[in-house]
């Protein structure tokens, strides 16, 4: 019976892998994938633009920092550029009262503005040049893969893949070719669970893959060797691993609203209000939430919001993260009894295409 | 030397069925026993065929009584579907799929290997004779055609019941002829076929028994023969899509039993009343073989329905 019930849901599987990884109606699945990867590619051709730009004025003009702090107010523009020699940037306003002139140097760390009002030195503004550096970036894609990727990307990718594999059917009425084969429905609905979780953590996993490969573009080789040693592949091992354990939990929750509800506005919005407020949930209710386990997982503990008004900080309560076996376990035991439940709906589920 | 099945197994039972829609009579206290061969669920439309056949197959359940398709009820698919296919009225399919792959996939879910369902995938669609349109996407296919990969689909598992809802509709009048004669075939096999349609005429000519339905309820069952004497007076309404609809008027009108034909409103059609169906049929046949190129023909059914109306109030003038 089991080769039959295995058989049966690896055809399933065959029909439903085209439809939704082609399907036009899941290209904004996609697009949801993409947008980090976009953001990240982003950051590191900027980043890279930056860096290739300071290199180039410090090459250009190089300038050693201790001549740079000789430079004291009160000198004319004319010393301080015999002493320094040209600017690699300068700006002059000449008004009737006043010549005001800025002229920008560089050590390769620092970048240094000089102001000078009718010719004398009268302000020097010293900057830090802003260089990333791998555990940076990886708080703030903490930060982005927490708060954007799994409860927005994730979270409304598996909307889209799963609601529609028994719902996208009634209203396309080609779902009685499935119920008028000689299958369980329990088989159909794994069938369609397990076509519709390989669509999404493929979509997703490479996503994730390529955000990391993307922030850590613009560093050095020897950084991200070092970083790799390090912490490096354990990190990109808890995200593809996360990711996956997202597309698995999220994914059983909004195939059984799929069987449940006619409109999937309604349960997607109960269900982002529901992980949305974990954060203020007492430490039992948490744990009744796909996200909690999913945080618990994190490689890198997002920063807490600091812009957050006072009164809702108040209201921020704690659970201690669950360790992974722990976490692992719980998101699988939850997507088995949303699973279950499902089937029940399944068994029951009549074809009255007029309704839909 | 094995014991013949028990009767029940050889018979689709109906025990007392009623099934509501809300607070929507789809069928009421149905009480059947259909013997194989090609029995017609006959009825206007709304009065219960598609959902009896749903009943049959499950994808409705019953709100009282009990089903048996040949001693299995609707609810174990694993072992119903084995034996019964069903061609639906809905003219809907995945997505994507050529007609040989529409048929070939959903053999895949019983389990039989790639080999095995390949061959009975065109087997079935060599006997709705669609072999040279197989490897075309389905959407890209004629109402006729599609009305064909759906019958391929249902019986290319070798069912023993065959279930078929409006499976005519859209037939050209020489495809039609041989999707009748196929159907003579598989009930000559021993098999059950029960086909719904709301064309008397057609039932008619194919069916050994006949179940007539009406407003949900059972009204008449049994030989056709005695409903048919009933109608014949009663002109059919029938519109004939084609190329040349002003031609095939003229043509039409050469028989005496044309009481009516006039040129659909959209100009690619023409509606004709007749007195006789069979003769009309038969003289269709003869003009899709001499120049006119007919692509459907569908019962325009307003009098399809006061036919209804004339024989469902006669039966309840009776009561």
């Amino acid at each position: 019976m089991m080769t039959l019930w295995w058989a049966q849901i690896v055809a399933v599987i065959r029909l439903e892998m085209k439809k939704t990884f082609f399907a036009k109606r899941g290209l904004w699945v996609y697009l949801l994938a993409a947008a980090p990867v976009l953001i990240w590619a982003g950051h590191s051709i900027n980043m890279m633009m930056i860096r290739d730009h300071q290199r180039d004025v410090a090459t250009e003009h190089p300038l050693a920092t201790e001549t740079l702090e000789s430079i004291q107010h009160g000198m004319s523009r004319a010393d301080v550029e015999e002493k320094l020699g040209p600017p690699y940037s300068r700006r002059m306003v000449r008004t009737r009262r006043q010549d005001r002139a800025w002229l920008n140097y560089t050590d390769g760390e620092s970048n240094y503005t000089f102001m000078f009002e009718d010719g004398e030195l009268r302000g020097i503004s010293k900057r830090q040049i802003y260089k990333c550096s791998i555990p940076q970036d990886s708080l703030i894609f903490a930060t982005v893969f927490q708060f954007f990727y799994l409860r927005l990307a994730i979270f409304f990718g598996c909307v889209g893949v799963f609601m529609n594999l028994f719902r996208g059917e009634l209203i396309d009425k080609s779902l009685h070719y499935y119920l008028l084969a000689p299958m369980r429905r329990e088989v159909l609905l794994v069938g369609k669970y397990l076509a519709g979780l390989i669509t999404t953590v493929v979509i997703f996993t490479t996503s994730t893959a390529l955000q990391l490969w993307t922030m850590w573009l613009h560093f050095d080789r020897a950084a991200i060797d070092e970083f790799l040693r390090g912490p490096g592949w354990h990190q990109v091992a808890a995200y593809l691993g996360v990711t996956a354990l997202a597309c698995l939990g999220y994914g059983s929750v909004f195939l059984a609203a799929g069987l449940l509800f006619r409109n999937p506005i309604i349960p997607a919005a109960t269900v982002l209000l529901w992980e949305s407020a974990n954060l203020f949930l007492p430490a039992a209710l948490k744990k009744i939430s796909v996200i909690f386990y999913l945080q618990s997982l994190c490689p890198v503990v997002a920063p807490p919001d600091k812009e957050m008004a006072a009164p809702l900080l108040l209201l921020v309560s704690s659970a201690e993260p669950t360790p992974p076996f722990l976490a692992i376990t719980g998101l699988v035991v939850l997507t088995i009894a949303v699973l279950i439940a499902a089937s029940f709906r399944a068994r029951k589920l009549e074809i009255n295409y007029g309704t839909e | 030397m094995s014991l013949p099945p028990p009767i029940e197994e050889s018979l689709i039972v109906f025990e007392n069925v009623s099934r509501f829609y809300g607070e929507v009579l789809g069928v009421n206290r149905v009480t059947l026993s259909i013997p194989p061969g090609i029995t017609s669920l006959v009825g206007p439309n709304g009065s219960g065929k598609t959902t009896l056949m749903n009943l049959m197959t499950g994808l409705v359940r019953p709100t009282r009584g009990a089903i048996k398709i040949l001693g299995i009820p609707p609810d174990d698919p694993e072992r119903l579907f084995r034996l019964l296919g069903y061609s639906t009225q809905f003219d809907s399919f995945p997505k994507g799929l050529t007609g040989f792959q529409f048929v070939y996939s959903f053999l895949r879910l019983f389990g039989t290997t790639h080999s095995e369902c390949e061959a009975l995938a065109w087997k079935s669609i060599e006997r709705v004779n669609l072999v040279e349109a197989a490897n075309r996407k389905v959407a890209g296919y004629s109402k006729g055609m599609r009305q064909r990969i759906k019958l391929a689909q249902s019986i290319a598992h070798d069912p023993r019941v065959l279930v078929l809802d409006e499976p005519l509709n859209g037939l050209d009048p020489l495809v039609r002829a041989e999707t009748i004669s196929l159907f003579r075939e598989l009930a000559a096999e021993g098999r059950h076929v029960i086909v719904s349609s709301h064309i008397l005429h057609e039932v008619d000519m194919i069916s050994d028994q006949v179940i007539l339905l009406s407003n949900g309820y059972v009204v008449a069952e049994g030989k056709i023969q005695g409903v048919r004497s009933e109608i014949s007076d009663h002109p059919m309404q029938v519109l004939i899509r084609c190329n040349r609809p002003g031609a095939l008027a003229s043509k039409v009108f050469e028989q005496d039993s044309v009481v009516e034909a006039r040129i659909h409103a959209d100009g690619g059609g023409l509606l004709v009343k007749t007195r006789d169906p069979d003769r009309f049929y038969r003289l269709l046949n003869h003009i899709a073989m001499n120049g006119i190129e007919i692509e459907s023909v569908a019962p325009a059914d307003d009098n399809v329905n006061s036919v209804y109306e004339y024989l469902i109030g006669a039966e309840e003038s009776t009561k």
